[in-house]
């Protein structure tokens, strides 16, 4: 199997699993509270019910609002291009490494803020203000976590992180490792909008973020935003699993090892899904103005990460 | 086991000492202080029984049974019964606010690795890589006991200075005579005691622990 035919199996892959994972989660979570709960695949009759909708837009609205969510959902796919999800080294390692992966994501983050801004209503610029609070805090923990992992690979691409463990396993339970994959997790919380910084179930005015920037949007463009927030997530999580627990991933592009690997990475989403959904069933969420405190312990627990990388050189 | 291992376990162990220490600072409450305090202390008796597991010295492990005995379960159950007296009032408004003492814990350890560097490249034991870690948990100890306003507190970031001090005892070098060790753990209940006994006077007098009312003279 040509290694050009992995992009685009990866981008599907990741593509069709997205809405099944939010669904997961959204089950573990119900059936964790004692309520039934809706079926997995729920997600997706949502996004065939949104794509067949009629657009409603604002007669404020300027173009920026009608082309942000293919921004947004066209950085997230090509985000999909440039992880390690099925297999080592990847095919694009070249165009892309650690920074332009975080950076696209921001990307699409940025452009879902100005739409939010553009329609001129309350709800969309209070949710892009604190957005930005939330993602301007977050970056630095998500660039220090990053160095730490760089650091030990000698290299910031991606593929090279994900083998280094392979070949060396004691190295995923270094102390660097552990540190930068619990700093990880809490960023991953806060740039997906899950419990303790944004409430994803609920609709309540005043609490809301992610819900507040896309309140104005409806139909096919709902849709893309939806199924790009889910796919964010998906990559959040492929981060956390095939960067610091690779095992599953395959090495060599044989059809047998890589439905393997799907599988395996599927085990592992439904993993963090498990854990996000006790968490969220644990704790409430933070008030707005303590955010900041729980993002700035993230950091610590970053910078922690690179001083220990860097003592055990 | 390798030095290699011995060299990764031991920053692991002062990373959960020192990140105990940086709870302190994240959290509000006295029972999550407590409770910090706590799962230091047995950080710390871990760290100290690995040392000993590498280097075949059994005063190290006598150490690390009695820091569990006197740290981990002896001195916070006399903090719960203190934190009880005095009812659970959340922490006060530091002098600094929670975000920026993070930050400036962060600051501290950097401080720490600056500062101990010369002390690493000496030594060669292979315990010595978390040494740096230590230290910082001194420097965050020292900013608890400066920043926070609640005797109980002080209290605790007095006790969490002296873990400091064991673990950089131990993992620079592999642990001092177990007569001497054992001397400190008496100044160190006898500190706790006296300290005790001044936290009680101070609620007794103002009936309050916040350290600012000694700023004002009573009669």
């Amino acid at each position: 199997m040509s290694v050009w035919l992995l992009a685009p199996l990866q981008a599907s892959v990741a593509l069709l699993l997205a809405p099944g994972l939010i669904g997961a989660i959204r089950w573990m979570k119900a059936r964790l509270q004692n309520r039934r709960g809706s079926p997995v695949w729920q997600p997706y009759l949502e996004l065939r019910k949104l794509f067949a909708k009629e657009v409603v837009v604002s007669s404020n609205a300027s173009w920026l609002f009608h082309a942000a969510p293919f921004i947004v959902f066209g950085s997230t796919v090509t985000v999909t291009l440039l992880v390690p999800l099925l297999a080592v080294p990847l095919p694009f390692a070249g165009a892309g490494d650690l920074l332009v992966v975080v950076y696209l994501l921001l990307l699409g983050t940025f452009f879902l803020a100005l739409a939010g801004l553009d329609p001129g209503s309350p709800f969309g610029g209070m949710g892009a203000s604190r957005e930005m609070t939330v993602a301007a805090l977050a970056e630095p923990t998500m660039a220090l976590a990053i160095f730490a992992l760089a650091w030990g690979a000698g290299s910031t691409d991606l593929g090279q992180i994900a083998s280094r463990i392979l070949t060396i396993p004691s190295e995923a339970l270094a102390p660097g490792h552990v540190l930068a994959f619990a700093a990880i997790f809490l960023v991953t919380l806060a740039e997906t909008g899950r419990l303790p910084v944004d409430n994803p179930g609920t609709h309540l005015e005043l609490t809301m973020i992610h819900e507040a920037m896309v309140l104005e949007y409806s139909g096919r463009y709902l849709a893309l935003i939806e199924w790009a927030a889910s796919l964010k997530l998906l990559v959040f999580f492929t981060l956390l699993a095939n960067l610091f627990v690779p095992w599953g991933v395959a090495a060599a592009l044989t059809p047998g090892a890589l439905l393997w690997s799907v599988l395996t990475l599927a085990l592992k989403l439904l993993a963090l899904g498990g854990a996000v959904a006790v968490v969220e069933t644990h704790i409430a969420k933070l008030r707005l103005f303590r955010v900041p405190e729980l993002l700035s312990a993230s950091f610590i627990l970053a910078l922690l990460a690179v001083t220990a990388s860097f003592l055990l050189r | 086991m390798s030095p290699q291992l011995v060299s990764q376990l031991s920053v692991g162990g002062s990373t959960l000492v020192l990140l105990a220490g940086l709870m302190m600072l994240w959290r509000r409450g006295v029972n999550a202080h407590i409770g910090a305090f706590t799962a230091q202390s047995v950080a710390l008796a871990a760290t100290t029984a690995m040392v000993g597991w590498f280097t075949g010295d059994w005063q190290l492990w006598a150490v690390a049974v009695l820091l569990l005995l006197v740290k981990a379960v002896g001195i916070p159950i006399l903090l719960k019964r203190m934190a009880r007296r005095f009812g659970t009032e959340r922490e006060l408004e530091p002098y600094v606010n929670t975000a920026t003492s993070l930050l400036l814990g962060g600051l501290l350890v950097l401080l720490a690795y600056v500062v101990t560097g010369p002390l690493v490249s000496v030594s060669q034991l292979p315990t010595r890589t978390g040494m740096p870690l230590a230290m910082g948990l001194v420097f965050v100890s020292l900013l608890v006991i400066i920043s926070r306003k609640k005797a109980l507190t002080q209290v605790l970031g007095f006790l969490m200075l002296e873990n400091g001090i064991a673990l950089l005892a131990v993992l620079g070098t592999h642990g001092i005579p177990i007569i001497v060790e054992i001397g400190v753990f008496l100044d160190v209940a006898l500190g706790f005691m006296v300290m005790q006994v001044f936290v009680y006077q101070i609620h007794e007098t103002f009936e309050s622990i916040d350290v600012e009312q000694l700023n004002r003279l009573r009669e």
